[in-house]
């Protein structure tokens, strides 16, 4: 018999929006009269999630049981021994690396497609569920979680509106949430945020994210390539330029309507997953940029690697100068961010430039504090930084882009 | 000793600036702060109150007016 | 503010929303498109307008001439029929429908929505027998040009005869086909009506469908206008078959310099590195184009055809020779298969076909591996020309339902066809 599965990719076409609406009326309504059916809300989530991973899927959904079982051994055999009081260090360490294992050796098997291995390595959305595992075994260590339920445990790590690409929750934060039943009068401002969030995700992904990821790029691309390839040397046009904004809005719109669409649901679900985006074009400075961009992701960093690193360096007291430590936690955190979005040049040279502009950016703010007087600050100065670091973004997306390598070397 | 002034004292260390007059004044939001500083703000309470604050417990929301610091600080100090 | 009255202002405009889009869609929009947007249409392959409607209606009005064929449309060097139209100012325009995968089956889904315009009409196909493989049209490539709107065309106007029932039941094998319109062709296959509740659905989704084309075919058009108007420069000012070789020799031994099989530097080179190169040798020697469902897939075409009383010229095109020779597929076998295209044809009143099937030898005749270029494009407007000149007027033909059985498909040493002598065939 011929068997087709049905496989829908999250948020990918108008029937996922519907199947996901009628799914969601029985949750909408409990939580309207007061009611949060886990079981409904369980079977909803692995029905969702099965329809991630079945058909052609079916190998990632394999991978996904076999890390989720790893992860759990990892995480309660960590909280039995820190339920015994003890709390070493290289413990700790241990266990942060064997949590991180399976999505460095999926980072590092995908950089090398040549070297084919024979089955499918990996699955949809492991670094987002890596990040929060993590998360959960530091703040065990600091004793700020104390007790991991399994239940909930599991329900966070898969939660599907979410599990593909963030943005990433917060195990204390979501626990809150899953534990209680807003009122009524909370829920329906849930409501209100849940439709006017899906509304402008629509808006986002599917409109202006469109015209500029589908519409336009691949026109832009093309003329950059012809040109470029005519003109020869280092093979920039104007045509570059162009693909540099393009595909900065582009990214923005896309990323932006995908985080919409999951925080809209959430809500639907009465769960306040945070925003991943608040107007990043606006910045002031590269500062100001990482804490309006992704937000999710660049917290997870600033909180579980920047604010660690700099406290045990601080602690052991392993630099004399505060700049110098702030510098180097900068290029260590903004190199693994490039290491994780995938071993190839064009990712690490976009974490060194962050890191540099961000430094260049620190030294700035010094020098504006000591000569305060000396500087002008008026309107004209703010509109100026805000131009200033929407060129220096979009130049680090061009690079993002990995259309360099394209146009240079052939590749991507 | 006085918890309000030991914090404004740190705060003075870090930023360089005296912000007894602007005990509201979102000290993120103005460039004052930085995750280094509280970082930093972190340890020397822990040094000067003798409180323990893990980083997992610095949620930025809760820190980020010198009276929310003084505030966080001595409900910690009562722990 | 009461709860119910803040859940009307949250849900009240989605609502409104929603109704407004479904009374958007089924309105029944009528639009034009602008001369230069279906000249851009017309050479662009896109999949968009094979699969709609409107902009395929619209043109074949207006002296465009319908070009059903798959990849070598692509081939757009100097001497592609595109290019040739455009630079001697032809009475017609090639409307090229059909790409990479394109095969007889979703050529006919295809066709459903012009019946009208074609009739008494003419229309060019280039009927390729690397189509009739034993399964026939691949499900993949299907997927990239299966039309809704055109299976409910076919559905509302579909009879309970061998055609309409062969159609639906082949249609049913094709994985994209689902819903309520996998439930109708199911019906038709057995030989039952359409209930109520069926047209009734289908209709409704017509118009959307209809609505969509007509809203967005117009989208994301290849633009190859400014490339036919550059390669028509390199064209002799006059027109003669001699100095359109020479053009075509001077433009094929420029491109085809980087390997000896005659091959498209640019193909030869993207899609042939050495790998491949070494895994194809020899690999075709058991290809197989003799039996194979496509006949009767090519018979719905026909049978489409004969409906619309559309004269069809029919271009056999060869397999490049240096090419053939190291894949190792057979001449022998490949000369079968012509002969069996070219008797369904002829058998019944399908008289325009010309065979290139055996000049793939001839130097830069051949773009690459199996499609029309250069010297092959001058061969294929030596036929297009004269026919284009003929009048219009209505052809009747004389359909046989033979052509669907199996035996037919499975059918060995079919006798070619002396296509030279016209009287002979029109004594038949």
């Amino acid at each position: 018999m011929n068997f087709n599965f049905i496989n829908l990719q999250p948020y990918s076409n108008p029937q996922y929006f519907i199947y996901l609406m009628i799914a969601l009326i029985p949750i909408i309504l409990g939580l309207y009269f007061g009611h949060r059916f886990k079981t409904y809300e369980a079977i909803f989530s692995i029905v969702f999630l099965f329809l991630i991973f079945d058909g052609s899927h079916w190998q990632q959904g394999v991978n996904l049981l076999i890390w989720l079982v790893y992860e759990f051994i990892l995480t309660f055999a960590y909280q039995y021994y820190r339920h015994h009081g003890k709390n070493k260090t290289w413990v700790f360490s241990l266990a942060v690396i064997l949590a991180i294992i399976p999505l460095a050796a999926v980072k590092y098997l995908t950089a090398f497609p040549d070297n084919s291995i024979g089955f499918v390595i990996g699955f949809l959305g492991i670094s987002y569920v890596t990040f929060k595992t993590v998360q959960v075994i530091m703040e065990m260590r600091d004793g700020a979680i104390k007790k991991v339920d399994p239940v909930t445990y599991a329900r966070f790590l898969l939660f599907f509106p979410t599990i593909s690409s963030g943005p990433i929750d917060r195990y204390r934060r979501f626990k809150k949430d899953y534990e209680k039943v807003p009122t009524r009068d909370a829920y329906i401002t849930d409501l209100q945020y849940a439709v006017r969030y899906l509304f402008q995700g629509f808006l986002y992904k599917f409109v202006i994210g469109w015209f500029f990821g589908t519409y336009w790029l691949p026109k832009i691309t093309a003329s950059a390539l012809v040109v470029g390839n005519a003109n020869g040397g280092l093979k920039l046009s104007w045509w570059v330029l162009a693909y540099m904004y393009c595909y900065s809005m582009y990214l923005f719109f896309d990323f932006a309507g995908y985080s919409l669409f999951a925080v809209s649901i959430s809500y639907f679900m009465g769960i306040h997953t945070p925003m991943n985006f608040n107007k990043p074009f606006i910045s002031k400075n590269i500062k100001d940029f990482w804490n309006r961009w992704h937000m999710t992701l660049s917290f997870w960093f600033r909180d579980y690697i920047y604010m660690r690193f700099s406290f045990f360096a601080m602690k052991k007291k392993l630099f004399k100068n505060r700049i110098r430590l702030s510098q180097v936690s900068y290029f260590l955190l903004f190199l693994i961010q490039g290491f994780w979005h995938g071993l190839t040049w064009y990712y690490i040279v976009y974490g060194i430039f962050h890191a540099s502009a961000i430094c260049i950016n620190d030294m700035w703010l010094r020098f504006k504090g000591k000569h305060k007087k000396q500087i002008p600050s008026n309107k004209f100065t703010e509109w100026f930084a805000i131009f200033l670091t929407f060129n220096v973004v979009c130049f680090s997306f061009l690079i993002f882009s990995g259309f360099l390598s394209q146009l240079w070397f052939g590749w991507k | 000793m006085d918890t309000k002034q030991g914090v404004l004292d740190i705060l003075n260390d870090l930023t360089g600036e005296d912000l007894s007059d602007q005990m509201d004044e979102n000290i993120f939001d103005n460039g004052l702060m930085d995750s280094m500083a509280s970082v930093q703000m972190l340890l020397s309470l822990q040094e000067k109150f003798d409180i323990d604050v893990p980083v997992s417990e610095f949620k930025r929301a809760e820190w980020d007016t010198p009276n929310k610091i003084v505030a966080k600080v001595e409900s910690l100090e009562n722990e | 503010m009461s709860n119910k009255r803040r859940l009307w202002q949250i849900f009240g405009p989605v609502i409104c929303a929603f109704i407004l889009l479904l009374v958007v869609f089924l309105i029944p929009w009528e639009r034009t498109f602008s001369k230069q947007t279906i000249y851009e249409a017309a050479a662009s392959q896109n999949t968009t307008v094979f699969k709609g409607s409107t902009m395929k209606q619209e043109a074949f009005d207006d002296g465009y001439v319908p070009f059903y064929g798959s990849s070598e449309l692509s081939r757009f060097d100097p001497l592609h029929p595109s290019v040739i139209a455009e630079k001697y100012h032809r009475n017609y325009r090639p409307f090229l429908l059909g790409g990479p995968g394109s095969q007889s089956l979703a050529q006919f889904l295809g066709m459903q929505g012009t019946a009208k315009q074609l009739k008494n009409k003419k229309a060019v196909v280039i009927i390729s027998p690397q189509w009739f493989t034993k399964k026939g049209q691949d499900p993949n490539a299907f997927a990239l040009y299966y039309s809704p709107l055109q299976a409910c065309n076919f559905l509302l106007s579909a009879k309970n005869n061998k055609t309409d029932r062969y159609a639906a039941k082949r249609l049913l094998e094709m994985p994209d086909v689902k819903g309520e319109i996998k439930n109708s062709l199911q019906q038709i296959a057995e030989g039952k009506k359409l209930t109520t509740f069926q047209k009734f659905y289908l209709n409704n989704r017509r118009r959307m469908l209809s609505n969509e084309d007509n809203f967005f075919s117009a989208f994301q058009l290849r633009d190859r206008v400014n490339k036919i108007q550059k390669k028509a420069k390199v064209l002799p000012s006059a027109y003669s078959v001699k100095a359109l070789n020479k053009v075509a020799a001077e433009q094929a031994a420029m491109h085809t310099n980087s390997n000896n099989l005659g091959i498209d530097n640019t193909f030869y080179r993207t899609r042939l590195p050495k790998k491949v190169l070494k895994r194809l040798k020899g690999s075709q020697r058991n290809f197989d184009y003799v039996h194979s469902v496509e006949y009767g897939d090519f018979q719905l075409m026909l049978e489409q055809f004969a409906k619309q009383h559309t004269n069809v010229l029919f271009i056999i095109p060869p397999i490049n020779g240096k090419w053939m020779k190291y894949t190792g597929l057979s001449e022998k076998m490949y000369q079968e298969s012509v002969a069996k295209i070219e008797h369904q044809l002829v058998n019944q009143g399908f008289e325009n076909v010309v065979d290139l099937s055996k000049r793939g030898n001839e130097k830069y005749f051949m773009e690459d591996t199996i499609h029309l270029g250069w010297k092959g494009w001058v061969a294929v407007d030596q036929a297009v020309k004269p026919f284009m000149e003929l009048p219009n007027r209505r052809y009747n033909y004389y359909m046989s339902n033979y052509y669907y059985s199996k035996k037919w498909q499975n059918k060995d040493d079919v006798k070619s066809v002396d296509l030279t002598n016209k009287n002979s065939l029109k004594a038949k």
